[in-house]
């Protein structure tokens, strides 16, 4: 069980969130060539390590939220709101 | 104006008398017939709505985790920049008219009233009970009376209000799945036993 310290309602189970997905991903520009949209939808790093993923606090106050996450241990390092810019530590 | 509401979702889920174990531990369990209107700031406008309800009602509009008992109403918070008013009964709609009256374009006012149900249970095992169905941590170290949360209970999505030092929590879920949800808790309050009234 993972447990996510949430900026507004604290610390919480996993079970309250839904995972959507990588948060290190952003859209091209419009007029930015096919292979780039591709990539953009399909192509993910799947690091073992420290990953930034968005959860939605789905079970509570509804907020989406960045989440610094160990794929291997499922540490979380650190939560923050959907518009901050999180720190990846060194492995 | 109407009468609001005369039959309740509840419908005989609730059965008045005593019921589960026998002993000195038993919990209260009712419905609360209130008014609920949800009050959500329109963005960029949190700082107006506060002012509104301050100037209209006397309230605050609490921060995270907390509650504001305002003469009429108590305002829970359920979300950045978003409230759950809790009422007595009035005559129907009439709280969220002056609340929108109040507010005006600064928010978007829902009445919630016929939307979900207010469920009292109280007690001194009254946390014990709520621990069974209830993740969250209810130590009176991390919660306890003016606090209020939103989580799941019995795997529904809830807003658990700390009433009071009994203590007294307010289980607040949609009203289509209050007899589910009574029934969960009525199951999880056999061991302590159970009184209706
Ligand atoms: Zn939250």
């Amino acid at each position: 069980m993972i447990r996510i310290a949430c900026p507004f309602c604290g610390l919480r189970d996993e079970t309250e969130f839904a995972y959507r997905g990588d948060a290190t991903v952003s859209r091209p520009p419009a007029d930015a060539p096919i292979e780039d949209f591709h990539d953009y939808v399909y192509r993910r790093a799947n690091p073992r390590g420290w990953h930034v993923e968005w959860w939605h606090h789905a079970g509570g106050c509804r907020q989406f939220l960045k989440v610094v996450r160990h794929t291997m241990t499922h540490a979380v390092h650190s939560v923050g709101l959907a518009s901050s810019t999180q720190v990846v530590p060194p492995e | 104006m109407s009468v609001v509401d005369p039959v309740s979702p509840l419908g005989n889920t609730l059965v008045p008398g005593r019921h589960g174990a026998a002993g000195d531990g038993a919990v209260r369990i009712a419905e609360r017939r209130c008014d609920l209107v949800q009050v959500f700031a329109r963005k960029g406008r949190a700082g107006d709505v506060a002012a509104a309800m301050l100037a209209r009602f006397g309230s605050d509009l609490p921060g995270p985790g907390h509650t504001f008992d305002a003469p009429a109403f108590s305002a829970l918070w359920v979300q950045p920049d978003g409230w759950l008013l809790v009422a007595p009964r009035s005559p129907e709609g009439a709280l969220a008219k002056s609340i929108k009256a109040a507010c005006g374009d600064t928010a978007s006012v829902v009445e919630q009233t016929h939307g979900r149900s207010v469920i009292a249970l109280s007690g001194g095992r009254a946390a014990w009970v709520l621990g069974k169905l209830s993740s969250l941590d209810l130590h009176g170290r991390e919660f306890g009376p003016g606090r209020a949360a939103v989580s799941p209970v019995a795997g529904l999505s809830c807003v658990v209000h700390h009433r009071d030092a009994a203590p007294s929590y307010d289980l607040i879920v949609f009203a289509t799945f209050a007899r589910w949800f009574v029934t969960s808790l009525t199951h999880a309050a056999e061991e302590t036993g159970y009184i209706v009234e």
